[in-house]
Formats: structure tokens, C-alpha cells, sequence
């Protein structure tokens, strides 16, 4: 259950079940872009790993705080060096890393939702999940701003009620006056909870 | 008498059997979108639940569990799209069927077999547990920290991959679970000189990053993919078929029981192993596999439900998880306080029974739910990426946040949900990470003690595996899986094999 594979499909293509099947894994044949660059560098953050993980203890003991992190921190180094020297022998599969890697989708929302933990307390939970929404489905939905409001405020609405008044989860309040409205829910609902 | 009353209290609390039910029905569905994984889901209701008593939690995702291994297979046989990896199995004969119409048997089918499949691996659960533990008390550390190398090395090495990475993604998640004040000594770990990290990083923001952020932010690549439309009118579960198949059914699942059991693999890896079973026990199947063979449904989806259970046995008796959500289940004892392993079975049986129950009840609610609804059902597959995704993210940043209040673990979530996307994309499996932080504890704290009674000797402590069989054993899968997988098992094999050659 480790990853979906419909992540790497459309819907007119048949399941690849050999990419997925336990028996048969199937080496990758081409380099992505920016594979190497990706395998060298997890090798050279392993490395610094490492060098961090001698530090705790030393070779002090066995039984020493940093001995499992010395070891494990030695297998990410040797499997990451294993595999960048795999990736390095690949031959590149072509195309540019910023359409096939990073398309502008993933960085705008990755972007996003930078800006929503920088906005989350100052404004709130719920402007600031409004704000979100809106940019997020617009963005990506391209459909109408009737539509993208509509559908993001109910959405919002949906997730406000069933998370802040059903699991009773914390969010910042910010600039709405949200105590009274929880208030508001909470003596509607108080005679469903026991 | 208190088995059988923490075994009914699911039953006689209306609340608890409600958050059953409904955590099955939203497992179902988050199952077939394609999109929303389980393991998605799990991870981030643990923050949500984090304020209930632990009871409720565990119902709510025990439902979604269950509901979601099942509910993979209707898009799977609808759209060809397995809705989650359980499905892939599923979708080969599931989909021949629908396109010739027979979408409403095949999902007869495929909720009662999963129904039947379900049943056998609770039973096992129950029959099984109380003696693994019972057995369990008797291991040494050592065998606690061989069982979680195993664990995390077998996920590396079934996910589908290479084993390298596989390596490389849990010594990660072990070293993740070691930053921060070493317990025993209050050493820092992993710290470099950061306060913020001084208190470890939240297992939660690793797991909701990357399992929530890093999948949607995947596909953000199909956010323009059409969702297929289906016509289906009703189901029509057909019995006399179901009872030809119970000999394969009985078969199947029980490899599901028993790939759920292992330490590590689950439902997916078990749903392949009994397809490909069923292929070749099958003598004469009315229809070639491949072709909508109903045997090519039964066997994935009865080992599927079936590992649900199986899972649960090294979880509850060992406190090292069957799959990824389970690893996240212990994660969400842990929270409540609970301590997953053979003492739980001796100190809280009754948690045991509580959710051995709460499975039945899953398991019934999943088989309502998949006999009706499949009209709205259809409506809401069809929900575009465009809006889904957003979605998904507004609930993990809500899922991070809630935990600790902070938003230290928004931002952790993202570095977690950038990163896991590069390494999901590079074919690095993800599983292993979530299993070697929620066992790192665990690995470290039994290493300790096993050097510690071997006085520091490595001698002594290898004397020790060498001479205890359950060790030894242990030690030897663990080498095997890790030879098998690198150039050199075929060089031995071919030296073996070779040598036998000369001799004759």
C-alpha cells in the first residue's frame, strides 16, 4: 500500500502490473530528468548523515546512542551510492526537467501551500482555506469563477463542519469570530454527542 | 466473560457501530478514487481523532481499512483503474467482464468473496493472536530488532523496485524516528544544533507529507485526465457461482492470511500472489484469464480482505505492523498511550477483542455498502482531480497542524510532501520510510538491550542468534532477502547448481 499506481496511469491505459509485481521488478531502462542530479545529491546528504551520525557517539560502544544511527545512516550512504552509480550508467531519457519533473502545476500549488502556512495564523483557518481553494481549483479546473467560488466555499463548509465541530479539531481562529459560531454548533449537536 | 464483552462492545455502543459503518463507507469510496489512498486517509485522520478516546479512533479507522482494501476493486472493474494497489489484480479480469456487461456480477462477486475473505482472516486474527503472543513473550530483543529489519526490508523489496532503494527508504525512515533527544541517554541525534529538532520530528507530518502532499502533487500530472464515464445498472450477486468457487476461496485466503501476517507485506502483494495462484490451480475456467475469468477475481479479492486481518496478528502480538496501515494504527496507539505488543495482549486483552469486533462489524457493513448504492457511487468517481486535489491538501495541512497545534509541522509536512514526490517519482517506495520511522524505536532500543546482555560482546551476540533457532531463523531470512535480491544469489545459484552438474 505504499503508493497508488493510478498515479502513473490514465484512464485508457491497462494497469501495469508488471511495474507493480513483486516477482518481476522491472529495471528501469532510461534516466528521468534530473535523476542523477537527484541520486547524487541523496548521496551526498547521506554522507553528511554520516558524518553527523559519528558525531553523536562515536565509536564509543556498541550499545552507545549513535550506533544504530551511525550503521543506518552508512546503509542510506552505501545503497544511495549504489544507486546513483546505477542511475549515472543509465542513458537519459531526453526532455526537459521543468515539463517532465516540475511542471508549472506542482511548483504554483506547492507554492501555495507555502503561502498557506505562512498566512494560517494571522488570518485563519477559514479565510485562509478560502483563499486556497479558490486560487487552487481555479488553477487547475479552469472553469468559471461562479463555479470555483461555489464549489470551494461548500467544500470549506463541508470540511469546517465535520473537522472543527465533529473531531473538534484546533485550527487558528484569526480574524473571524469563530468561538461563537462553533458555540453556535456545538448546542445543535450536543444532545447527538455522548 | 470480559473477551466476549470487549468483543460485543462495538455492537452494543450505537456510536461505536455508527463510526464503524461510517468509516467503511468512506473506506469504500476512498478506496475507488483513484487518488485517495488508505493509507492517505488513515494517516490523516490519526490527527483528527487525536482528541477522542482511543476506542472511537480505532473504530473509525478500522472501517476505513477495511472498506478501502474492498473498495479498490470497483474502479477497478468499472474503469480498469484500480482505485488501490490491492485492486491491480483485480482489474484483469474485473474490467473483461464489465466491458462485456457483466459489471454487476463482477461486483456481486467480488463484495461477497471479500465478505468470505474478510471472515478468514478475522478468524485467523482471533485463533491466532493470543498464541503468537503467548509465544512472543519468550523473544529476546534481539529477535525484536530482527523482525523489524526484516519488516522494513521485505516492504523494500516486494513494493515492486529496486531493493537498493528499498534499503536506502527505510534506513531513512529509521534514521528520521532517531532525530532528537536519544531516550536513554539524552544524547542529540540528528539534531545539527536545532532546537526545533531537539523534539524529533512528528511522524505524523512525515507520514501525512508523504503519503497526503506528495501523491496529490503526482497527480497534479492527470489533472486534465477524463474521467471515464460507466453505465451500470444493478448488481446482481450471484450465489450458485459463489458457491462453486469456495474450495479456490478458502485457498486464497488463506495465502492472504498468511502474506498479511508477515511482517511488512500486505494486501496487494497478497491479491498478486493469489491471482497468480488461482491461475495455476484452475484447470478449466469457462473463460481464459485475462478474459474476465471469475476465478481472476475471486483470488485477489478474497487474499485482499483476508491480509486485513492477517495484518493485524504481527501489529497486536509484536507491536511491528503488517503494512503501512497498520504501521500507522501503531502509531495511533501510541498516541493513545497504548503499547502495541505481547503485553498489550496480556495487560489490555480486551483492547484485542475490541477490535477483533470491530472488524466483524466492518466486515458486515462492507458487504451492505457493496451490494447497494452503486449509482451514486458511479457520480462520485467521477469527481475531477481539478477539485479533488485541493482538497486533499486543505485536509493535510488541517491533518498536520491538529496534532501539535503548530505550524512547525506544516512546514516539516511540506519539506516531507516535496521530498516524497521527488522519490516517488525516482522509484523510490515510500512504505519502507513510514516503517522504518514508526520502528525505530523500537530497532534501537532492542538493539540496546541485546548488546547490553551480550556485555558489548558482538561475539556473544552473534553466539546468541546462532544458538537460539528462532533467531537463527529470523537472522537467515533476513540474509536471504538481502542476497536474493543483489547479483549475487545468481552467481551462488549458478555455483551450486553448477558443482551439482560436475558431480554427476
Amino acid at each position: 500500500m505504499t503508493s497508488t499506481p493510478t498515479a502513473s496511469q490514465t484512464a485508457s491505459e491497462a494497469p501495469d502490473v508488471a511495474a507493480v509485481a513483486p516477482a518481476a521488478p522491472r529495471p528501469q531502462m532510461k534516466r528521468k530528468p534530473g535523476e542523477a542530479v537527484f541520486a547524487l545529491l541523496v548521496a551526498l546528504a547521506s554522507a553528511g548523515l554520516m558524518w553527523s551520525a559519528y558525531d553523536i557517539s562515536g565509536f564509543e560502544s556498541l550499545s552507545a546512542p549513535g550506533t544504530v544511527p551511525m550503521v543506518t545512516a552508512f546503509a542510506m550512504f552505501v545503497a544511495a551510492v549504489i544507486t546513483a552509480a546505477q542511475t549515472l550508467r543509465l542513458p537519459a531519457m531526453g526532455g526537459s526537467f521543468l515539463r517532465e519533473v516540475l511542471p508549472l502545476n506542482v511548483v504554483l500549488m506547492a507554492l501555495l501551500l507555502l503561502a498557506y502556512g505562512f498566512a494560517l495564523k494571522p488570518l485563519g483557518f477559514l479565510p485562509t482555506s478560502a483563499i486556497f481553494l479558490i486560487a487552487a481549483i481555479k488553477l487547475l479546473a479552469k472553469r468559471s469563477w461562479g463555479f470555483t467560488v461555489l464549489v470551494s466555499l461548500a467544500s470549506l463548509i463541508g470540511i469546517y463542519f465535520v473537522f472543527r465541530v465533529v473531531f473538534t479539531v484546533l485550527m487558528p481562529a484569526g480574524i473571524v469570530p469563530e468561538g461563537e459560531m462553533i458555540q453556535f454548533f456545538r448546542n445543535l449537536l450536543s444532545k447527538g454527542q455522548s | 466473560m470480559e473477551m466476549l464483552s470487549a468483543f460485543f462492545m462495538v455492537f452494543t455502543h450505537p456510536q461505536l457501530l455508527m463510526l464503524v459503518g461510517l468509516g467503511t463507507l468512506a473506506g469504500v469510496y476512498v478506496g475507488a478514487i483513484p487518488g485517495l489512498s488508505v493509507t492517505m486517509a488513515v494517516s490523516i485522520l490519526i490527527s483528527f481523532t487525536f482528541s477522542w478516546d482511543v476506542h472511537p479512533a480505532i473504530a473509525l479507522m478500522i472501517g476505513i481499512y477495511m472498506g478501502g482494501v474492498y473498495g479498490g476493486s470497483r474502479t477497478a472493474i468499472l474503469l480498469n483503474i484500480p482505485g488501490a494497489p490491492s485492486a491491480i489484480a483485480t482489474a484483469m479480469d474485473g474490467y473483461p467482464m464489465a466491458k462485456r456487461g457483466e459489471a454487476g456480477t463482477a461486483i456481486g462477486v467480488t463484495t461477497v468473496m471479500s465478505f468470505f475473505g474478510g471472515f478468514i482472516g478475522i478468524g485467523v486474527l482471533a485463533l491466532a493472536a493470543p498464541f503468537v503472543s503467548d509465544f512472543a513473550l519468550g523473544f529476546q530483543p534481539r529477535d525484536y530488532m530482527l523482525l523489524a529489519i526484516l519488516g522494513i526490508l521485505l516492504v523494500g523489496s516486494l513494493s515492486g523496485g529496486s531493493l537498493v532503494k528499498g534499503i536506502f527508504a527505510g534506513a531513512f525512515g529509521i534514521a528520521l524516528g532517531a532525530v532528537g533527544m536519544d531516550p536513554l541517554t539524552f544524547t542529540e541525534r540528528f539534531t545539527f544544533d536545532l532546537p526545533v529538532m531537539r523534539s524529533g520530528i512528528s511522524f505524523i507530518a512525515v507520514m501525512i507529507g508523504m503519503f497526503g502532499v506528495s501523491e496529490a502533487l503526482a497527480q497534479l500530472h492527470h489533472v486534465d485526465t477524463v474521467a471515464v464515464k460507466q453505465k451500470i445498472s444493478r448488481i446482481v450477486p450471484s450465489f450458485g457461482t459463489i458457491r462453486k468457487h469456495l474450495p479456490l476461496s478458502l485457498q486464497t485466503s488463506t495465502i492472504g492470511v498468511i502474506i498479511g501476517a508477515l511482517p511488512g507485506t500486505g494486501g496487494d502483494i497478497a491479491a498478486l500472489m493469489a491471482y497468480d495462484h488461482a491461475k495455476r490451480v484452475t484447470r478449466n475456467p469457462e473463460r481464459e484469464f485475462g478474459d474476465g475469468a471469475i476465478e481472476g477475481l475471486v483470488a485477489p479479492e478474497t487474499a485482499n480482505n483476508a491480509a486485513v486481518g492477517g495484518a493485524f496478528i504481527p501489529m497486536m502480538t509484536l507491536g511491528i505492523p503488517g503494512d503501512a496501515v497498520t504501521a500507522i494504527m501503531i502509531g495511533a496507539l501510541f498516541i493513545h498511550g497504548l503499547n502495541p505488543g505481547p503485553m498489550l495482549m496480556v495487560d489490555q486483552p480486551d483492547m484485542f477483542w475490541f477490535i477483533v469486533g470491530s472488524l466483524v462489524v466492518a466486515n458486515f457493513f462492507m458487504l451492505i455498502f457493496g451490494l447497494t448504492g452503486i449509482k451514486i457511487f458511479t457520480k462520485i468517481v467521477e469527481m475531477p482531480r481539478a477539485v479533488l486535489i485541493p482538497l486533499i491538501l486543505l485536509l493535510s495541512i488541517v491533518g498536520a497542524y491538529a496534532v501539535n497545534n503548530s505550524i512547525t509541522d506544516v512546514y516539516w509536512m511540506l519539506g516531507f510532501g516535496v521530498l516524497g514526490y521527488f522519490m516517488r517519482y525516482y522509484g523510490y517506495p515510500l512504505g519502507p520510510v513510514i516503517l522504518g520511522v514508526i520502528l525505530s524505536r523500537l530497532l534501537d532500543d532492542n538493539w540496546r538491550r541485546a548488546i547490553i546482555s551480550a556485555k558489548g560482546d558482538f561475539g556473544l551476540f552473534m553466539q546468541g542468534i546462532v544458538t537460539s533457532p528462532l533467531s537463527l531463523v529470523l537472522f537467515i531470512a533476513v540474509i536471504f532477502i538481502f542476497v536474493n535480491q543483489t547479483p549475487l544469489w545468481p552467481m551462488i545459484k549458478r555455483r551450486v547448481f553448477g558443482r551439482g552438474k560436475a558431480a554427476e
